[in-house]
């Protein structure tokens, strides 16, 4: 019980303190917000499969597209409400994940980065490639379809009205945290033990008779999941989808996003999402000269990796145990 | 105004022969930068995504020395070839070594990291418009039964193997390349017999970033003008060159990239539903299907790893 | 234990604050939106960075025109304030910097958004809310056409598929018995215009034999022209972005294939052309006809014009190291210029449903920016602002002008 009271006292302090947020923003921050529990879905995820089992993905943008264009073409297409399709992207896109974890078996390391990173770059072309189904370049419009939730009109949950912005903010963040605990449930015990064997000591985890091949296309599948739940919140934040919306520099920055967070904690991959959010747009503050929000981008990237190997999560922890007064060998993760 | 010229339709085999011509020389391409990769990778066991940005920055170093302060051609190649090797032995030093000991996933994000700073740079310093820059070899064009092939394009397939025999010469023949050839295999032995392994690696480096610059040298006036996207597409073309060759054999680089280009170019134009649109994810189905199929590439090499 | 949950839980308090401090905007407090006594507020997005960054001078043009007249006292007293912000021509980033423009930088209009797919992101939107989508600058036929359904969106320059018609009818009155070869982009610019040649052609024995397409992320295009010179088409349409323009005229010459040559106004600035001749060593680019509406500030015709005078000097003083060449800064300055003309019209009192009245009852003859004869001009059954253009021709490196004005009118 000890074990478990430290973290679910930390995860009820971050829900209370998302609940009652929007109280001190404004309309248009808690729209900015809702984009940062996005990336924490994808960041969740993620973190699955490269801070548990290890592997690299460069190209889960991909991912993502797959689970919003299910969302579009079952909203658009279809006249499904916006909410359900959500969990309809998650299968989808966990299945593609799978199918893609099982050939990734042979990959490692850097090659699955590289095959990942050709997957991210041709994405966008094969939407386009695919258009009766997408729609292509012109892509496809939520905006103004009764099937958007307070698209037009605001909407009563629980007694109050939520306009598109706060409804959006209450959407993204509550599918957030249920994935979260989803996840924890899922990662406690021996899926969770299997998964951090496999990224320890491939070697010792088979001859401990952790079956790789299952953990690791789980994994995958897992990842690629919460990457389509993230697409999905995504294509129905912006309201609409195009084949330009998920770039490779997009499967960059999540896997940045994951980096910077330490693989770990909650908070951890909370504050990674604020740094996707936020980055772009801190960077253009600083300059606008063409060209000079990636200088900055890339510097940051290199003297976080400098600086914070360990992520935000890890400084975190290493103050905790500086103050503590001892070298703490646990694997992050188990807090 | 003049009378057009007529077409002349030639006859399906000498489009067929245009096609693969014509396809050798975008392979062409694809291996100079190739070999880049492959050197990096071979020297010092990283996969560099930044590979192509830097080749693109050192194009530019070229450009504004020629069109913009007037230096003649050869000179500001020296010149661009010395800068770039100082550049990529003080990326290597600076950046990659302090992390490279770390995680694989620490290295790649240094080297994204380093993508988008040089892209950002060029950019920055530049601008984003088009440019034209001066080609090594005249651009004529020799006409061979109705295929027409450019003297260019000849001469970017040449260096290139070139280039091969250079470094095949350079690893087997000469002390540094010898060293070179020990730091990347044995690190820890290599130290024992006096080797200065991180010398070693930096050159790996400094010499991968002369070879793009070559390539972006060439492919600037192959792709027919300079702008800081040139070598974004290129730079999957290049990797599944080298994996398709082989990611440590510069000569399956080249083997790799010329059978890319000639590959993608005929199914394009013959399986119809690929086309020109699905040309990358041709490209990428290439990685994935060598990385699956036959790890090694065409020309592998074997590793065992201990356990 | 506890001392390391109360440092987790101080460490995820302040990141989220940071977050929040972060989302903390500077809220313009204005009466109207984006207006006060002393300035109108006027935002929109272009890719300053990523691969169409090249037509991001669209802003630094019009930016710097805007600070030509503040400096000379504004619009009805009003500085007129320009906001741009860099979507690296994602329409995702478009989307949420666009709200950020109309909800918390509280913008009057959105102005001079770059990119067809970004303006298609924002358009539902921007109509919902009532906030105008000023010339958004994109030649994307639907931002004139669907008027009815989107009424507070309207482009500038002329369609893909007007000036595609208008290619296809001359070459339908000139060459009668080309067999034509066109490349395209794979997109809805290179698909318009296309459309819209073929319909010009309609009626007349010219015809297109061959059309290759190429995706945007291509490196290059040499296959595609081999295809079409393997075609025996005498004629050669280039409906592709600068990059790939100069490509096809170089390959083209490559392969011993001399074409007549179509080229789209998009890639035909004198500068695109002069790489494409290769230092005069490529003749493909000899007799190339083209359609133009803006002055080319690299065309010696306009090198003593009075607004070309007036460009470079408003550039070398508003817009220090931008390329003066570059003829999308030009495009700024005319879209600059005829919001000008509709701020004034507004009178004292600026309002939205004031700008879009305005913005469907444009009759502006003077912008001299574009070439003379040339009017913006709209009406009830007229979404279009710029449907004239000249034709041109490439001739001893460099552009001539022949013919008289063409006017589009939609079928």
């Amino acid at each position: 019980m000890r074990r478990v009271a430290g973290p679910l006292a930390l995860f009820a302090a971050l829900a209370v303190a998302v609940v009652v947020a929007p109280a001190f923003l404004s309309d248009f921050q808690a729209q900015e917000a809702a984009y940062v529990a996005v990336y924490a879905v994808a960041l969740i995820g993620l973190n699955v499969l490269t801070g548990y089992t290890g592997q690299i993905s460069l190209g889960h943008g991909a991912f993502m597209a797959v689970g919003g264009y299910t969302t579009a073409i079952l909203m658009v297409d279809h006249g499904v409400r916006d909410v359900w399709t959500i969990p309809v992207a998650a299968v989808v896109a966990g299945a593609a994940g799978y199918l893609f974890g099982l050939p990734a078996l042979r990959l490692s390391g850097l090659y699955l980065a590289l095959a990942t990173f050709a997957i991210a770059v041709a994405t966008p072309s094969v939407i386009r490639k695919f258009e009766g189904f997408t729609g292509g370049e012109s892509g496809k419009n939520l905006f103004g379809l009764p099937q958007l939730t307070a698209g037009t009109t605001p909407v009563h949950v629980l007694g109050r009205q939520l306009n598109y912005n706060n409804w959006l903010y209450y959407l993204c963040w509550t599918v957030a945290f249920v994935v979260y605990v989803v996840g924890w449930l899922m990662l406690r015990g021996r899926t969770g033990r299997a998964l951090r064997a496999v990224r320890d000591s491939e070697t010792a985890a088979l001859s401990s008779g952790v079956s790789l091949a299952r953990y690791k296309t789980l994994a995958f599948g897992v990842s690629a999941a919460y990457a389509g739940v993230a697409g999905s919140l995504y294509t129905i934040a912006n309201a609409s989808i195009y084949p330009d919306t998920f770039p490779v520099q997009l499967s960059i920055f999540l896997l940045v996003g994951v980096v910077v967070s330490g693989l770990g904690s909650l908070a951890g991959l909370v504050a990674g999402a604020v740094f996707i959010e936020f980055l772009p747009i801190w960077a253009q503050d600083i300059s606008k000269s063409q060209g000079a929000p990636s200088v900055i981008y890339g510097a940051i990237l290199i003297a976080v990796m400098f600086v914070l190997p360990t992520g935000v999560a890890g400084m975190a922890r290493r103050v905790a145990t500086f103050a503590r007064g001892r070298y703490d060998r646990r694997a992050p993760g188990t807090d | 105004m003049g009378s057009p010229m007529l077409g002349t339709m030639g006859s399906p085999v000498s489009d067929f022969l245009q096609q693969v011509v014509s396809g050798l020389a975008s392979g062409g391409i694809y291996a100079s930068l190739a070999l880049a990769l492959v050197l990096i990778h071979r020297a010092t066991g990283v996969i560099n995504f930044a590979q192509g940005e830097m080749a693109t920055f050192s194009t530019y170093l070229l450009w504004t020395l020629t069109a913009n302060h007037g230096w003649p051609y050869w000179p500001a190649v020296g010149f661009t070839l010395a800068v770039s090797f100082v550049g990529g032995f003080g990326v290597y030093e600076m950046v990659i070594r302090p992390v490279e000991k770390g995680s694989v996933l620490r290295v790649v994000i240094v080297t994204i990291g380093l993508l988008l700073l040089f892209n950002g740079l060029t950019t920055w310093i530049w601008g984003g418009s088009q440019q034209s820059l001066h080609s090594p070899f005249p651009t004529r064009t020799i006409d061979v039964g109705g295929v027409a092939i450019s003297v260019l394009d000849l001469g970017t397939i040449g260096v290139s193997i070139g280039v091969v025999i250079v470094l095949w010469l350079f690893f087997q023949f000469t002390k540094v390349g010898l060293a070179m050839r020990a730091a990347a295999t044995n690190p820890a032995e290599s130290r024992l017999v006096g080797v200065r392994v991180s010398s070693m690696l930096g050159l790996g480096w400094g010499l991968a970033a002369v070879l793009g610059a070559i390539a972006g040298a060439l492919a600037a006036p192959s792709l027919a003008s300079l702008d800081p996207n040139l070598m974004q597409a290129t730079l999957i073309y290049a990797f599944a060159a080298a994996v398709l060759g082989g990611i440590d054999s510069p000569a399956g680089a080249v083997v790799g990239g010329l059978l890319l280009g000639v590959g993608l170019n005929l199914l394009g134009v013959y399986v119809g539903f690929i086309g020109a649109d699905l040309r990358l994810p041709a490209a990428l189905a290439v990685i994935l299907v060598v990385l699956l199929v036959r790890p090694g590439g065409i020309f592998r090499r074997r590793v065992v790893s201990r356990v | 234990m506890r001392r390391r949950l109360v440092l987790c839980s101080v460490a995820a308090a302040l990141a989220f604050s940071a977050g929040a401090a972060a989302l903390a905007g500077t809220a313009r407090t204005a009466a109207d939106p984006g207006v006060t006594p002393t300035s109108i507020l006027l935002g929109g997005t272009v890719p300053l960075s990523g691969v169409a960054a090249a037509y991001s001078s669209v802003a630094v043009g019009a930016n710097a025109y805007f600070k030509y007249v503040n400096a000379k006292g504004g619009v009805n007293g009003r500085r007129i304030d320009y906001t741009y912000l860099d979507d690296q021509y994602n329409p995702a980033n478009t989307v949420q910097l666009t709200r950020k423009l109309v909800e918390q930088d509280k913008v009057f209009a959105i102005f001079n958004t770059l990119g067809t797919e970004p303006n298609l992101a924002i358009r539902p939107y921007l109509n919902q809310l009532k906030v105008p989508q000023l010339f958004a600058a994109s030649g994307d036929t639907s931002f004139g056409a669907d008027a009815a359904q989107y009424p507070y969106t309207i482009g500038f320059q002329p369609s893909y598929q007007a000036e595609g018609w208008i290619l296809g009818r001359y070459m339908r009155q000139s060459h009668p018995h080309a067999k034509i070869a066109v490349i395209a982009q794979d997109d809805s610019y290179g698909r318009d215009l296309l459309l819209g040649f073929k319909r010009g052609l309609v009626g007349g024995s010219a015809k297109v034999i061959a059309a290759q397409n190429y995706e945007v992320t291509a490196s290059d295009v040499s296959s595609q022209i081999a295809r079409l010179k393997a075609s025996g088409a005498d004629t050669l349409a280039i409906f592709a972005t600068p990059q790939f323009a100069i490509q096809s005229y170089v390959y083209a010459s490559k392969l011993g294939w001399k074409p007549f040559v179509l080229t789209n106004a998009v890639s035909s600035a004198s500068n695109i052309m002069v790489l494409a001749s290769e230092g005069g060593t490529n003749k493909t680019v000899n007799g190339s006809v083209s359609v133009v509406f803006l002055k080319d500030p690299t065309d010696p015709r306009w090198s003593k014009d009075p607004a070309i005078v007036l460009y470079r000097s408003i550039m070398a003083k508003y817009a220090k190291g931008a390329n003066v060449k570059d003829v999308y800064n030009v495009y700024g300055m005319a879209v600059a210029y005829a919001t000008v003309d509709l701020l004034k019209r507004l009178g004292k009192n600026p309002t939205r449903a004031g700008l879009v009245a305005a913005t469907d009852s444009m009759n502006i003859t003077d912008d001299p920016f574009l070439l003379p004869g040339i009017v913006i001009k709209t009406g009830p059954k007229d979404h279009f602002p710029i449907n004239q253009v000249y034709f041109q021709q490439w001739v001893n490196g460099g552009w001539k002008q022949f013919g008289s004005l063409v006017t589009y009118k939609s079928q």
